[in-house]
Protein backbone atom coordinates (compact mmCIF):
# COMPACT_ATOMS: atom_id res chain seq x y z
CA UNK A 1 0.00 0.00 0.00
CA UNK A 2 1.58 3.41 -0.46
CA UNK A 3 1.59 5.75 1.43
CA UNK A 4 -0.98 7.84 -0.84
CA UNK A 5 -4.39 8.72 -0.27
CA UNK A 6 -7.56 10.36 -0.95
CA UNK A 7 -7.40 13.71 0.59
CA UNK A 8 -11.05 15.32 2.05
CA UNK A 9 -11.48 17.69 -0.64
CA UNK A 10 -11.18 14.66 -3.31
CA UNK A 11 -13.58 12.97 -1.19
CA UNK A 12 -16.41 15.34 -1.17
CA UNK A 13 -16.06 15.54 -4.97
CA UNK A 14 -16.06 11.66 -5.47
CA UNK A 15 -19.03 11.20 -3.13
CA UNK A 16 -20.65 14.52 -4.56
CA UNK A 17 -19.79 13.52 -8.50
CA UNK A 18 -18.24 16.85 -9.15
CA UNK A 19 -14.81 15.24 -10.21
CA UNK A 20 -13.64 14.89 -13.46
CA UNK A 21 -13.46 11.68 -15.46
CA UNK A 22 -10.10 10.99 -14.44
CA UNK A 23 -9.98 12.01 -11.28
CA UNK A 24 -13.36 9.61 -10.23
CA UNK A 25 -11.26 6.66 -12.07
CA UNK A 26 -8.59 7.19 -10.17
CA UNK A 27 -9.93 7.36 -7.06
CA UNK A 28 -12.00 4.56 -7.88
CA UNK A 29 -8.62 2.79 -8.80
CA UNK A 30 -7.51 3.40 -5.02
CA UNK A 31 -10.48 2.61 -3.24
CA UNK A 32 -10.19 -1.04 -4.61
CA UNK A 33 -7.03 -1.28 -2.69
CA UNK A 34 -7.47 1.03 0.42
CA UNK A 35 -9.59 -0.37 3.38
CA UNK A 36 -9.25 2.64 5.12
CA UNK A 37 -10.19 5.39 2.07
CA UNK A 38 -13.09 2.51 1.66
CA UNK A 39 -14.30 3.10 5.16
CA UNK A 40 -14.05 7.13 4.94
CA UNK A 41 -15.91 7.23 1.74
CA UNK A 42 -18.32 4.35 3.40
CA UNK A 43 -18.70 7.01 6.40
CA UNK A 44 -19.26 9.98 4.17
CA UNK A 45 -22.17 8.04 2.19
CA UNK A 46 -24.26 7.09 5.31
CA UNK A 47 -24.18 10.53 7.34
CA UNK A 48 -27.87 10.72 8.80
CA UNK A 49 -30.15 12.41 6.81
CA UNK A 50 -28.62 12.60 3.39
CA UNK A 51 -27.05 9.03 3.09
CA UNK A 52 -26.78 7.34 -0.07
CA UNK A 53 -29.25 4.80 0.76
CA UNK A 54 -31.02 3.32 3.85
CA UNK A 55 -27.96 0.89 4.71
CA UNK A 56 -30.24 -0.51 7.79
CA UNK A 57 -33.39 -1.15 5.76
CA UNK A 58 -30.83 -2.66 3.35
CA UNK A 59 -29.36 -5.21 5.63
CA UNK A 60 -32.33 -6.17 6.85
CA UNK A 61 -33.88 -6.84 3.03
CA UNK A 62 -30.37 -9.03 2.40
CA UNK A 63 -30.53 -10.93 5.79
CA UNK A 64 -34.15 -11.94 5.23
CA UNK A 65 -33.14 -13.01 1.76
CA UNK A 66 -30.46 -15.17 2.87
CA UNK A 67 -32.53 -16.14 5.70
CA UNK A 68 -35.62 -17.45 3.41
CA UNK A 69 -34.73 -21.15 2.10
CA UNK A 70 -33.58 -21.33 -1.81
CA UNK A 71 -36.23 -21.70 -3.79
CA UNK A 72 -35.60 -24.92 -6.12
CA UNK A 73 -34.29 -25.26 -9.20
CA UNK A 74 -37.89 -26.08 -10.35
CA UNK A 75 -39.41 -23.21 -8.63
CA UNK A 76 -37.21 -21.23 -10.08
CA UNK A 77 -38.09 -22.40 -13.21
CA UNK A 78 -41.58 -21.44 -12.96
CA UNK A 79 -40.85 -18.11 -11.99
CA UNK A 80 -38.44 -17.55 -15.18
CA UNK A 81 -41.93 -18.68 -16.71
CA UNK A 82 -43.51 -15.78 -15.52
CA UNK A 83 -45.54 -17.00 -12.65
CA UNK A 84 -45.98 -15.05 -9.37
CA UNK A 85 -43.25 -16.43 -6.39
CA UNK A 86 -46.33 -17.01 -4.40
CA UNK A 87 -48.03 -19.85 -7.04
CA UNK A 88 -44.69 -21.01 -8.12
CA UNK A 89 -44.16 -22.55 -4.27
CA UNK A 90 -47.59 -23.53 -4.12
CA UNK A 91 -47.31 -25.74 -7.41
CA UNK A 92 -43.29 -26.45 -6.60
CA UNK A 93 -44.32 -28.08 -3.21
CA UNK A 94 -46.54 -30.98 -4.98
CA UNK A 95 -45.17 -34.40 -3.91
CA UNK A 96 -45.06 -35.23 -7.64
CA UNK A 97 -41.85 -32.83 -7.89
CA UNK A 98 -40.05 -34.44 -4.90
CA UNK A 99 -36.96 -36.74 -6.58
CA UNK A 100 -38.44 -39.98 -5.68
CA UNK A 101 -41.78 -39.63 -7.79
CA UNK A 102 -40.18 -39.00 -10.61
CA UNK A 103 -37.32 -40.99 -10.57
CA UNK A 104 -39.74 -44.08 -10.15
CA UNK A 105 -41.64 -43.03 -13.18
CA UNK A 106 -38.59 -42.85 -15.00
CA UNK A 107 -37.08 -46.37 -13.93
CA UNK A 108 -40.54 -47.79 -14.86
CA UNK A 109 -40.47 -46.06 -18.14
CA UNK A 110 -36.36 -47.23 -18.57
CA UNK A 111 -37.25 -50.45 -18.83
CA UNK A 112 -40.10 -50.50 -20.87
CA UNK A 113 -38.51 -48.55 -23.61
CA UNK A 114 -35.40 -50.31 -22.96
CA UNK A 115 -37.56 -53.90 -23.76
CA UNK A 116 -38.87 -52.38 -26.61
CA UNK A 117 -35.46 -51.30 -27.92
CA UNK A 118 -34.46 -54.85 -27.50
CA UNK A 119 -36.76 -55.54 -30.30
CA UNK A 120 -39.04 -58.11 -28.44
CA UNK A 121 -42.59 -57.39 -29.12
CA UNK A 122 -43.42 -57.94 -26.13
CA UNK A 123 -41.42 -55.20 -24.88
CA UNK A 124 -43.43 -52.48 -27.23
CA UNK A 125 -46.28 -54.13 -25.54
CA UNK A 126 -44.73 -53.21 -22.17
CA UNK A 127 -43.86 -49.64 -23.17
CA UNK A 128 -47.57 -49.11 -24.95
CA UNK A 129 -49.11 -50.18 -21.49
CA UNK A 130 -47.15 -48.16 -19.38
CA UNK A 131 -46.38 -44.77 -20.90
CA UNK A 132 -49.95 -43.83 -21.84
CA UNK A 133 -50.49 -44.18 -18.02
CA UNK A 134 -47.45 -42.62 -16.54
CA UNK A 135 -48.31 -38.58 -16.90
CA UNK A 136 -51.73 -39.11 -15.74
CA UNK A 137 -50.60 -41.16 -12.20
CA UNK A 138 -48.03 -37.99 -12.11
CA UNK A 139 -50.56 -35.86 -12.61
CA UNK A 140 -52.90 -37.64 -10.03
CA UNK A 141 -49.70 -37.57 -7.05
CA UNK A 142 -49.53 -34.00 -7.92
CA UNK A 143 -52.41 -33.24 -6.36
CA UNK A 144 -53.90 -36.30 -4.33
CA UNK A 145 -54.57 -34.50 -0.83
CA UNK A 146 -53.47 -37.82 0.83
CA UNK A 147 -49.94 -37.83 -1.78
CA UNK A 148 -49.02 -34.31 -0.35
CA UNK A 149 -49.78 -33.61 3.21
CA UNK A 150 -49.07 -29.89 2.15
CA UNK A 151 -52.21 -29.44 0.24
CA UNK A 152 -54.30 -29.42 3.34
CA UNK A 153 -53.35 -26.02 4.19
CA UNK A 154 -53.77 -24.73 0.45
CA UNK A 155 -57.14 -26.15 0.24
CA UNK A 156 -58.47 -24.22 3.48
CA UNK A 157 -57.09 -21.34 1.89
CA UNK A 158 -59.62 -19.13 -0.50
CA UNK A 159 -57.01 -20.13 -3.65
CA UNK A 160 -58.81 -21.41 -6.11
CA UNK A 161 -58.43 -25.06 -6.44
CA UNK A 162 -59.21 -25.24 -10.20
CA UNK A 163 -56.69 -22.69 -10.56
CA UNK A 164 -53.90 -24.77 -8.30
CA UNK A 165 -54.88 -28.11 -9.97
CA UNK A 166 -54.77 -27.10 -13.86
CA UNK A 167 -51.28 -24.79 -12.60
CA UNK A 168 -49.67 -27.96 -10.87
CA UNK A 169 -51.19 -30.40 -14.11
CA UNK A 170 -49.34 -28.10 -16.85
CA UNK A 171 -46.31 -28.32 -14.49
CA UNK A 172 -46.21 -31.93 -13.78
CA UNK A 173 -46.56 -32.92 -17.90
CA UNK A 174 -44.27 -30.06 -18.85
CA UNK A 175 -42.04 -32.25 -16.40
CA UNK A 176 -43.25 -35.74 -17.50
CA UNK A 177 -43.94 -35.46 -21.18
CA UNK A 178 -40.48 -34.48 -22.50
CA UNK A 179 -39.16 -37.77 -20.65
CA UNK A 180 -41.66 -39.63 -21.81
CA UNK A 181 -41.21 -38.34 -25.56
CA UNK A 182 -37.24 -39.18 -24.74
CA UNK A 183 -37.26 -42.74 -23.67
CA UNK A 184 -40.18 -43.17 -26.84
CA UNK A 185 -37.33 -42.20 -29.46
CA UNK A 186 -35.74 -45.37 -27.99
CA UNK A 187 -38.39 -47.73 -29.39
CA UNK A 188 -38.36 -48.51 -32.84
CA UNK A 189 -41.32 -47.83 -35.26
CA UNK A 190 -44.27 -45.41 -35.09
CA UNK A 191 -45.33 -46.93 -31.54
CA UNK A 192 -42.64 -44.73 -30.26
CA UNK A 193 -45.13 -41.55 -30.18
CA UNK A 194 -48.45 -43.82 -30.71
CA UNK A 195 -49.18 -43.33 -26.82
CA UNK A 196 -49.27 -39.25 -26.46
CA UNK A 197 -52.97 -38.95 -27.50
CA UNK A 198 -53.98 -41.47 -25.51
CA UNK A 199 -51.75 -40.22 -22.25
CA UNK A 200 -53.51 -36.47 -22.61
CA UNK A 201 -56.84 -38.60 -23.03
CA UNK A 202 -56.09 -40.21 -20.17
CA UNK A 203 -54.88 -36.66 -17.59
CA UNK A 204 -58.14 -35.61 -18.84
CA UNK A 205 -60.26 -38.24 -17.29
CA UNK A 206 -58.47 -38.13 -14.49
CA UNK A 207 -59.06 -34.86 -14.06
CA UNK A 208 -62.85 -35.57 -14.79
CA UNK A 209 -63.20 -38.35 -12.81
CA UNK A 210 -61.39 -36.09 -9.46
CA UNK A 211 -64.54 -34.19 -9.35
CA UNK A 212 -66.41 -37.58 -8.00
CA UNK A 213 -63.42 -39.59 -6.62
CA UNK A 214 -60.07 -39.25 -5.11
CA UNK A 215 -57.36 -38.10 -7.93
CA UNK A 216 -55.50 -40.82 -7.05
CA UNK A 217 -58.16 -43.80 -7.29
CA UNK A 218 -59.26 -42.16 -10.46
CA UNK A 219 -55.65 -42.55 -12.66
CA UNK A 220 -55.43 -46.09 -11.08
CA UNK A 221 -58.88 -47.51 -12.07
CA UNK A 222 -57.66 -45.46 -15.84
CA UNK A 223 -54.56 -47.28 -15.72
CA UNK A 224 -56.13 -50.59 -15.06
CA UNK A 225 -58.83 -49.87 -17.50
CA UNK A 226 -56.39 -49.09 -19.73
CA UNK A 227 -53.61 -52.53 -19.07
CA UNK A 228 -56.79 -54.44 -19.15
CA UNK A 229 -57.31 -52.89 -23.52
CA UNK A 230 -53.69 -53.57 -23.92
CA UNK A 231 -54.04 -57.47 -22.17
CA UNK A 232 -56.88 -58.40 -24.44
CA UNK A 233 -55.59 -56.56 -28.10
CA UNK A 234 -52.01 -58.33 -27.06
CA UNK A 235 -53.49 -61.65 -26.13
CA UNK A 236 -56.22 -61.52 -29.19
CA UNK A 237 -52.66 -61.59 -30.69
CA UNK A 238 -53.66 -57.89 -32.90
CA UNK A 239 -50.50 -56.42 -33.67
CA UNK A 240 -49.52 -52.64 -31.47
CA UNK A 241 -50.60 -51.23 -34.99
CA UNK A 242 -54.31 -51.39 -33.45
CA UNK A 243 -53.99 -48.67 -30.85
CA UNK A 244 -52.44 -46.42 -33.84
CA UNK A 245 -54.59 -46.40 -36.18
CA UNK A 246 -56.81 -43.10 -37.32
CA UNK A 247 -59.71 -44.23 -35.79
CA UNK A 248 -58.45 -44.97 -32.62
CA UNK A 249 -56.04 -42.10 -32.26
CA UNK A 250 -59.40 -39.83 -32.70
CA UNK A 251 -61.74 -41.63 -30.28
CA UNK A 252 -58.81 -40.66 -27.57
CA UNK A 253 -58.79 -37.16 -28.53
CA UNK A 254 -62.50 -37.29 -28.45
CA UNK A 255 -62.13 -38.68 -24.69
CA UNK A 256 -59.67 -36.03 -24.05
CA UNK A 257 -62.36 -33.04 -25.25
CA UNK A 258 -65.35 -34.59 -23.78
CA UNK A 259 -63.32 -35.51 -19.92
CA UNK A 260 -62.04 -31.86 -20.34
CA UNK A 261 -65.49 -30.23 -21.07
CA UNK A 262 -66.50 -33.04 -17.97
CA UNK A 263 -63.64 -31.26 -15.53
CA UNK A 264 -64.36 -27.85 -16.04
CA UNK A 265 -68.52 -28.23 -15.79
CA UNK A 266 -68.14 -29.60 -12.35
CA UNK A 267 -64.67 -28.14 -11.71
CA UNK A 268 -67.10 -26.69 -7.72
CA UNK A 269 -67.16 -30.36 -7.07
CA UNK A 270 -63.31 -30.18 -6.76
CA UNK A 271 -63.53 -29.02 -3.46
CA UNK A 272 -64.26 -32.99 -2.68
CA UNK A 273 -60.49 -32.58 -2.73
CA UNK A 274 -60.85 -31.85 0.85
CA UNK A 275 -60.48 -35.25 1.98
CA UNK A 276 -62.95 -34.25 5.73
CA UNK A 277 -65.65 -33.02 3.98
CA UNK B 1 -8.19 2.77 10.03
CA UNK B 2 -10.54 -0.32 11.84
CA UNK B 3 -8.89 -3.05 12.92
CA UNK B 4 -10.26 -6.68 13.16
CA UNK B 5 -10.20 -9.58 11.09
CA UNK B 6 -9.54 -9.04 7.54
CA UNK B 7 -11.90 -9.79 4.57
CA UNK B 8 -10.91 -13.22 3.64
CA UNK B 9 -11.59 -14.03 7.19
CA UNK B 10 -14.54 -12.82 7.20
CA UNK B 11 -15.83 -14.60 3.64
CA UNK B 12 -14.13 -17.94 5.18
CA UNK B 13 -16.68 -17.36 8.25
CA UNK B 14 -19.18 -16.54 5.70
CA UNK B 15 -18.63 -19.63 3.55
CA UNK B 16 -19.24 -21.45 7.41
CA UNK B 17 -22.69 -19.57 7.35
CA UNK B 18 -21.62 -16.92 10.18
CA UNK B 19 -24.23 -14.16 10.21
CA UNK B 20 -21.98 -12.05 12.31
CA UNK B 21 -19.06 -11.93 9.91
CA UNK B 22 -21.28 -11.54 7.04
CA UNK B 23 -22.67 -8.00 9.16
CA UNK B 24 -19.48 -6.96 9.70
CA UNK B 25 -18.85 -7.53 5.42
CA UNK B 26 -22.08 -5.84 4.73
CA UNK B 27 -21.23 -2.68 7.15
CA UNK B 28 -17.30 -2.64 5.84
CA UNK B 29 -18.28 -2.20 2.29
CA UNK B 30 -21.96 -1.47 1.64
CA UNK B 31 -20.89 1.98 1.88
CA UNK B 32 -18.32 2.63 -0.75
CA UNK B 33 -20.27 0.24 -3.09
CA UNK B 34 -23.15 1.95 -2.70
CA UNK B 35 -21.42 5.62 -3.42
CA UNK B 36 -20.06 4.12 -6.69
CA UNK B 37 -23.03 2.18 -7.87
CA UNK B 38 -25.11 5.68 -6.92
CA UNK B 39 -22.51 7.47 -9.57
CA UNK B 40 -23.22 5.33 -12.56
CA UNK B 41 -27.28 5.41 -11.40
CA UNK B 42 -29.66 8.03 -10.61
CA UNK B 43 -31.99 5.90 -9.11
CA UNK B 44 -31.22 5.43 -5.07
CA UNK B 45 -33.73 2.00 -4.95
CA UNK B 46 -32.01 0.66 -7.95
CA UNK B 47 -28.63 1.20 -6.04
CA UNK B 48 -30.52 -0.45 -2.65
CA UNK B 49 -31.48 -3.36 -4.93
CA UNK B 50 -28.10 -3.68 -6.38
CA UNK B 51 -26.42 -3.39 -3.23
CA UNK B 52 -28.86 -6.45 -2.05
CA UNK B 53 -28.01 -8.49 -4.56
CA UNK B 54 -24.42 -8.26 -4.48
CA UNK B 55 -24.47 -9.29 -0.64
CA UNK B 56 -27.01 -12.01 -0.86
CA UNK B 57 -24.77 -13.30 -4.25
CA UNK B 58 -21.84 -13.42 -1.65
CA UNK B 59 -23.72 -15.70 0.67
CA UNK B 60 -25.05 -17.60 -1.36
CA UNK B 61 -21.41 -18.26 -2.67
CA UNK B 62 -18.72 -16.60 -0.92
CA UNK B 63 -16.39 -19.56 -2.45
CA UNK B 64 -16.66 -17.27 -5.82
CA UNK B 65 -13.53 -15.58 -4.55
CA UNK B 66 -10.87 -17.39 -5.55
CA UNK B 67 -8.45 -15.52 -3.69
CA UNK B 68 -6.72 -13.45 -6.35
CA UNK B 69 -6.04 -9.94 -5.93
CA UNK B 70 -8.86 -7.85 -3.36
CA UNK B 71 -12.23 -8.39 -2.04
CA UNK B 72 -13.00 -5.27 -2.52
CA UNK B 73 -12.36 -5.80 -6.46
CA UNK B 74 -14.40 -8.85 -6.42
CA UNK B 75 -17.01 -7.31 -4.97
CA UNK B 76 -17.18 -4.45 -7.28
CA UNK B 77 -17.18 -6.76 -10.40
CA UNK B 78 -20.62 -8.35 -8.12
CA UNK B 79 -21.92 -4.91 -8.10
CA UNK B 80 -22.09 -3.55 -11.18
CA UNK B 81 -23.43 -6.48 -12.68
CA UNK B 82 -26.16 -7.03 -10.07
CA UNK B 83 -26.97 -3.21 -10.87
CA UNK B 84 -26.85 -3.98 -14.69
CA UNK B 85 -29.01 -6.95 -14.11
CA UNK B 86 -31.54 -4.83 -12.15
CA UNK B 87 -31.55 -1.90 -14.80
CA UNK B 88 -32.26 -4.60 -17.74
CA UNK B 89 -35.38 -5.71 -15.38
CA UNK B 90 -36.58 -2.65 -14.62
CA UNK B 91 -35.94 -0.97 -17.80
CA UNK B 92 -36.34 2.20 -18.40
CA UNK B 93 -34.61 4.22 -15.97
CA UNK B 94 -32.22 6.63 -17.40
CA UNK B 95 -28.30 5.91 -15.68
CA UNK B 96 -26.18 8.54 -15.03
CA UNK B 97 -24.34 9.82 -18.00
CA UNK B 98 -22.08 12.86 -16.56
CA UNK B 99 -21.49 14.42 -13.15
CA UNK B 100 -23.79 16.80 -12.24
CA UNK B 101 -22.46 18.29 -15.52
CA UNK B 102 -19.98 20.71 -13.68
CA UNK B 103 -16.24 21.84 -15.41
CA UNK B 104 -13.24 21.09 -13.39
CA UNK B 105 -12.09 24.29 -11.99
CA UNK B 106 -8.96 25.83 -13.21
CA UNK B 107 -6.72 24.17 -10.70
CA UNK B 108 -8.24 20.79 -10.93
CA UNK B 109 -7.23 21.01 -14.72
CA UNK B 110 -3.77 21.96 -13.29
CA UNK B 111 -3.63 18.92 -11.40
CA UNK B 112 -4.72 16.52 -13.50
CA UNK B 113 -2.49 17.58 -16.31
CA UNK B 114 0.09 16.97 -13.58
CA UNK B 115 -1.21 13.81 -12.16
CA UNK B 116 -2.18 12.54 -15.89
CA UNK B 117 -0.51 14.86 -17.83
CA UNK B 118 -2.57 14.77 -21.50
CA UNK B 119 -5.00 12.05 -20.98
CA UNK B 120 -6.67 14.08 -18.40
CA UNK B 121 -7.54 16.72 -20.80
CA UNK B 122 -8.78 14.63 -23.69
CA UNK B 123 -10.78 13.03 -21.77
CA UNK B 124 -12.40 15.81 -20.37
CA UNK B 125 -12.76 17.15 -24.02
CA UNK B 126 -14.80 13.79 -24.81
CA UNK B 127 -18.98 14.31 -24.90
CA UNK B 128 -20.79 13.30 -22.26
CA UNK B 129 -21.99 10.00 -23.85
CA UNK B 130 -18.79 9.24 -24.64
CA UNK B 131 -17.03 9.52 -21.41
CA UNK B 132 -19.76 7.47 -20.14
CA UNK B 133 -18.79 4.42 -22.75
CA UNK B 134 -15.53 4.71 -21.62
CA UNK B 135 -16.00 4.58 -17.93
CA UNK B 136 -18.27 1.70 -18.66
CA UNK B 137 -16.23 -0.24 -20.92
CA UNK B 138 -12.47 0.84 -19.96
CA UNK B 139 -12.94 1.12 -16.14
CA UNK B 140 -15.16 -0.96 -15.08
CA UNK B 141 -14.38 -3.88 -17.65
CA UNK B 142 -18.18 -4.45 -18.80
CA UNK B 143 -18.63 -5.96 -21.67
CA UNK B 144 -20.43 -4.43 -24.80
CA UNK B 145 -23.89 -5.73 -23.95
CA UNK B 146 -23.86 -5.01 -20.32
CA UNK B 147 -22.70 -1.36 -20.99
CA UNK B 148 -25.68 -1.04 -23.37
CA UNK B 149 -28.07 -2.07 -20.58
CA UNK B 150 -26.39 0.48 -17.78
CA UNK B 151 -26.73 3.04 -20.07
CA UNK B 152 -30.19 1.99 -21.93
CA UNK B 153 -28.48 2.61 -25.22
CA UNK B 154 -28.44 -0.55 -28.17
CA UNK B 155 -25.09 -2.54 -28.29
CA UNK B 156 -24.25 -1.30 -31.30
CA UNK B 157 -24.34 2.31 -29.73
CA UNK B 158 -21.52 1.57 -27.09
CA UNK B 159 -19.20 -0.23 -29.80
CA UNK B 160 -19.59 3.09 -32.37
CA UNK B 161 -18.91 5.70 -29.45
CA UNK B 162 -16.05 3.89 -27.95
CA UNK B 163 -14.50 3.71 -31.40
CA UNK B 164 -14.82 6.84 -32.10
CA UNK B 165 -13.62 7.85 -28.69
CA UNK B 166 -10.80 6.09 -29.43
CA UNK B 167 -10.23 7.64 -32.22
CA UNK B 168 -10.45 11.07 -30.24
CA UNK B 169 -8.04 10.17 -27.45
CA UNK B 170 -5.78 8.91 -30.05
CA UNK B 171 -5.89 11.68 -31.94
CA UNK B 172 -5.79 14.23 -28.82
CA UNK B 173 -2.43 12.43 -27.50
CA UNK B 174 -0.78 13.09 -30.71
CA UNK B 175 -1.91 16.57 -31.24
CA UNK B 176 -0.23 17.21 -27.54
CA UNK B 177 -2.03 19.46 -24.90
CA UNK B 178 -3.43 22.84 -26.79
Amino acid sequence: MTGWHLDDDMLRRYAGRTDSLAEGASAEQHLLSCGPCRARVGAAASVTGRSVIDFAAVWDRTRDAVEVPRPSVFERLLRGAGLPAAEARLVAVASAFRGVWLAGVAAVLVFAALAAAFGHARGVWLFLSVAPVAPCLVVAAGYDPRMDPALEPELVTPYPVLRLVLLRTVAVLALALPAVLLFGLVVPGETAFAWLLPAVGFVAVVLAASTWVSPLRAAIAVSSAWLGVVWLLAARSGSPDAVLQGRAQAGFLALAAASFSIFLLRRRRLRQLRPWR
Amino acid sequence: MDSGPGDEVLLLAVAERDMGAFRTLYERHAGWLAVRLARRCNDRDLVADAVQDTFVAVWQKPRGFRGDGDIAAWLWGIAIRRLVSRLRARGGVVAVLESAGVAPAAEDQVLLSVEYGDIGQALARLSPEMRAVIQAVVLDGLTAREAAHLLHVPVSSVKTRLYRARAHLRAALAEGPS
